[in-house]
């Protein structure tokens, strides 16, 4: 029979690229490229991991997000992913991590018979590690946080979680969610072959309609979070001087008497 | 299952493919190729071709090793003429920066500079160019290739071309082939396909100059203030000779005002670089910032891009733009020009991207099989300036990067200006007089001047 393996994965701004407007304290995305949410690759490495060693395995992708979310299960699918389905809808828009995580949740259940979800351990974006969890909760099954592997031995799903004085080896029963961490493998980079296919194969999108839930539980209706407030922290100004090879004593002095150098 | 049901099945099934087939252009009927054309490189000369093909209907890959595509891609900035307009019209609308109404070009020694400023409302009938940041210029333009019916895949590096016979009959990456009836390289200064396939030379240093490039950012208008121009949407763009650096490093500049930045650079001689271990290049741009006539422009600027590229010299780096199953286009055939006054790339990288997709298209028509000769892409550019300058400005890197132009003529020029511009209580005397005066101090370079002098009459 074949194991069914669903990864969620969100599409994130590049953290290297995003930048805080010093005014109003929002995350100006617009000059960032987006990108997979970097544990969410460990994630999908984890299953394609999997799929290289066990028979009949087949893989789903899933994100909810805006259409151009597209790119990101591309991008998976290229990598061996073997289907990709996009929940979209304006009525998602503005969604916290409950309704994120019921939303997910009811796109699986929609789906059908499903064995492993894997998720990446948070989002840059917002580093709440919340959906995960949350969607396991959802649907009443197993969970192993902050995995580092996972493997399939007598029917079981083994998985190393990674605490803080060691390495604790879970074992469940399947369907169960297991979120990985950041940078616990390297993920596969896609070939111009397999970017081809998944292109001409594309995705399936899904709208609120399709994984039947009611408008008021999705989106920012659906949300129990309110953000009050958000500061920045002021970046220290520093005082930039050059000095020429031969100023030496000029270059001291000037430390000294900034107090940065104590004699 | 009864017969008839087959033959339904049969024929939902062939309904399927015939669909699928067309939709991803059912254009190769003759040809067991994947794709009509793949196109490697979505810069200037990649994306315009794609464009051009997909709007024919072609089936065409467009292929980049960057994600967005094109965000690796670095030009100093100005895109001259109006040549993309045959494949995007709108391109003025699209993401440009500012219109070049002021068109410089100096000679600075240590001390001084001397320039030529000329701004004109005349470029309005005589087209100019406009200054771009490739990044979001390259990107916008893929998506136009995108949005015509090409296949844009991008974050993947071509390995190689795929040869059969001493035909290119599509790419290999990762050790498989993509096929295709033509491949149009496009792929850059670097060439790293070409040169491995086996179709391009490693180019001499002659042929190659390192161009380094910042990008600074300032404000709109302390940027139309600072350099006099009439509005936001205006722009000076002016190409420099760098005569003041150290151990005879040859070196040129540019700079070029963007919406809400400066695109500063330098393009230097690699060989000068090579027999100069202690010049580091990086030296040379910022020798070039504090200059005292320059470093006051970008006061108070941030720099927020730093990029490094190859620039081609001297026309032509191939042997042949053309050969069984595949074109060169733009940079990585050497379609850049450069007289000392003006430096052009992404125009000619256009045109010849697109020539190449209507030589494919020509060939097309009468029935192609992959791997068939594009002499007709070398016919047809003749006809163009691209092929036009290649020729008739063949040797002009000899006068541009000549001793004469780098050292000794901003020598002769200081010491001409600071003679006739300055009053010490003497008599004053004739020009020519002045500037035979500062020539004849320099006996050392006077023949190779002389020689230099003659050239750039003859082919600048």
């Amino acid at each position: 029979m074949t194991l069914e393996i669903v990864v969620m994965i969100k599409q994130v701004p590049d953290s290297q690229e995003v930048v805080i407007d010093p005014v109003t304290f929002t995350l100006n995305r617009s000059a960032a490229r987006n990108v997979i949410n970097p544990a969410d690759e460990n994630a999908i490495e984890a299953a394609l991991r999997i799929k290289d060693k066990e028979k009949d395995v087949h893989i789903t992708v899933i994100t909810m997000g805006p259409p151009f979310a597209e790119t990101a299960l591309i991008d998976a699918m290229a990598r061996g992913v073997d289907d990709a389905i996009l929940v979209s809808d304006r009525a998602f828009a503005g969604a916290d991590t409950y309704p994120t995580g019921l939303t997910l949740a009811a796109t699986i259940t929609r789906m059908g018979k499903f064995d492993i979800i894997f998720a990446g351990e948070e989002s840059t974006d917002s580093s709440t590690g919340h959906v995960g969890p949350g969607v396991a909760e959802f649907l009443g099954i197993e969970q192993a946080s902050y995995t580092s592997s996972t493997w399939i031995e007598d029917e079981f799903v083994y998985a190393d979680r990674e605490l803080e004085d060691g390495i604790e080896t879970v074992r469940m029963k399947s369907p169960c969610l297991i979120t990985v961490l950041t940078n616990s493998n390297v993920p596969r980079n896609p070939t111009l072959r397999m970017k081809i296919d998944s292109i001409k194969k594309g995705i399936k999108t899904w709208s609120l309609a399709d994984i039947g839930l009611k408008p008021e539980w999705v989106g920012l209706k659906g949300s129990p979070t309110i953000v009050k407030s958000m500061r920045t922290i002021n970046e220290k100004k520093r005082e930039g001087k050059k000095f020429k090879a031969g100023e030496m004593d000029k270059f001291v002095d000037e430390l000294v008497s900034k107090g940065i150098l104590k004699l | 299952m009864e017969i008839s049901e087959i033959i339904h099945e049969q024929s939902y099934t062939r309904q399927i493919i015939e669909n699928k087939n067309s939709y991803y252009g059912f254009y190769n009927a003759g040809s067991m190729s994947e794709f009509d054309v793949i196109v490697v490189g979505a810069g200037p000369a990649g994306a315009s071709a794609a464009i051009k093909l997909a709007s024919a209907k072609a089936n065409v890959l467009l292929v980049d090793r960057a994600d967005p595509p094109g965000s690796k891609n670095v030009s100093g900035g100005v895109l001259w003429g109006d040549s993309l307009s045959q494949v995007a019209p709108d391109w003025e609308k699209g993401p440009v920066e500012r219109y070049v109404e002021a068109k410089g070009v100096s000679f600075l020694t240590k001390d001084s500079r001397i320039s030529i400023d000329f701004r004109s409302k005349k470029f309005g009938e005589y087209k100019s160019g406009y200054t771009v940041l490739r990044t979001k210029f390259d990107a916008w333009l893929a998506k136009k290739a995108k949005d015509s019916g090409a296949m844009v895949v991008s974050g993947v590096t071509v390995d190689r071309l795929s040869m059969k016979d001493g035909k290119v009959i599509g790419v290999e990456q990762g050790g498989e082939t993509i096929t295709s009836d033509a491949v149009i390289l496009a792929e850059g200064a670097n060439s790293r396909i070409a040169i491995d396939s086996g179709i391009k030379k490693k180019p001499s240093d002659r042929n190659i100059a390192l161009g380094i490039k910042e990008v600074i950012k300032l404000p709109e208008k302390t940027i139309t203030d600072r350099f006099g121009l009439s509005s936001a949407k205006m722009g000076f763009a002016s190409e420099y000779v760098l005569g003041f650096l150290e151990g005879g490093v040859r070196a040129g500049g540019f700079l070029y005002t963007n919406k809400e930045s400066l695109s500063i650079g330098a393009v230097i001689s690699m060989g000068d670089l090579r027999k100069n271990n202690q010049t580091y290049s990086f030296n040379i741009i910022e020798q070039f910032k504090e200059h005292p006539f320059i470093a006051p422009l970008l006061e108070g600027g941030r720099v927020e891009e730093y990029s490094a590229h190859l620039v081609p010299e001297g026309g032509l780096t191939v042997d042949s733009i053309y050969g069984k199953g595949y074109m060169i286009a733009g940079d990585a055939a050497g379609f850049t020009f450069s007289n000392g006054l003006v430096l052009q790339g992404m125009n000619y990288a256009v045109v010849s991207g697109i020539v190449a997709a209507d030589s494919f298209l020509q060939r097309k028509e009468k029935g192609i099989e992959a791997g068939a000769n594009f002499s007709n892409y070398m016919d047809n550019l003749s006809g163009t300036f691209v092929m036009k300058d290649m020729k008739n400005f063949k040797g002009v890197d000899a006068v541009t990067w000549s001793k004469s132009i780098h050292q000794t003529i901003p020598a002769i020029a200081e010491e001409a200006m600071l003679n006739i511009f300055s009053e010490n209580g003497e008599p004053k005397k004739h020009m020519l007089k002045i500037l035979l005066k500062s020539m004849a101090g320099r006996k050392e370079s006077k023949k190779e001047l002389a020689v230099d002098l003659y050239r750039m009459m003859r082919r600048l």
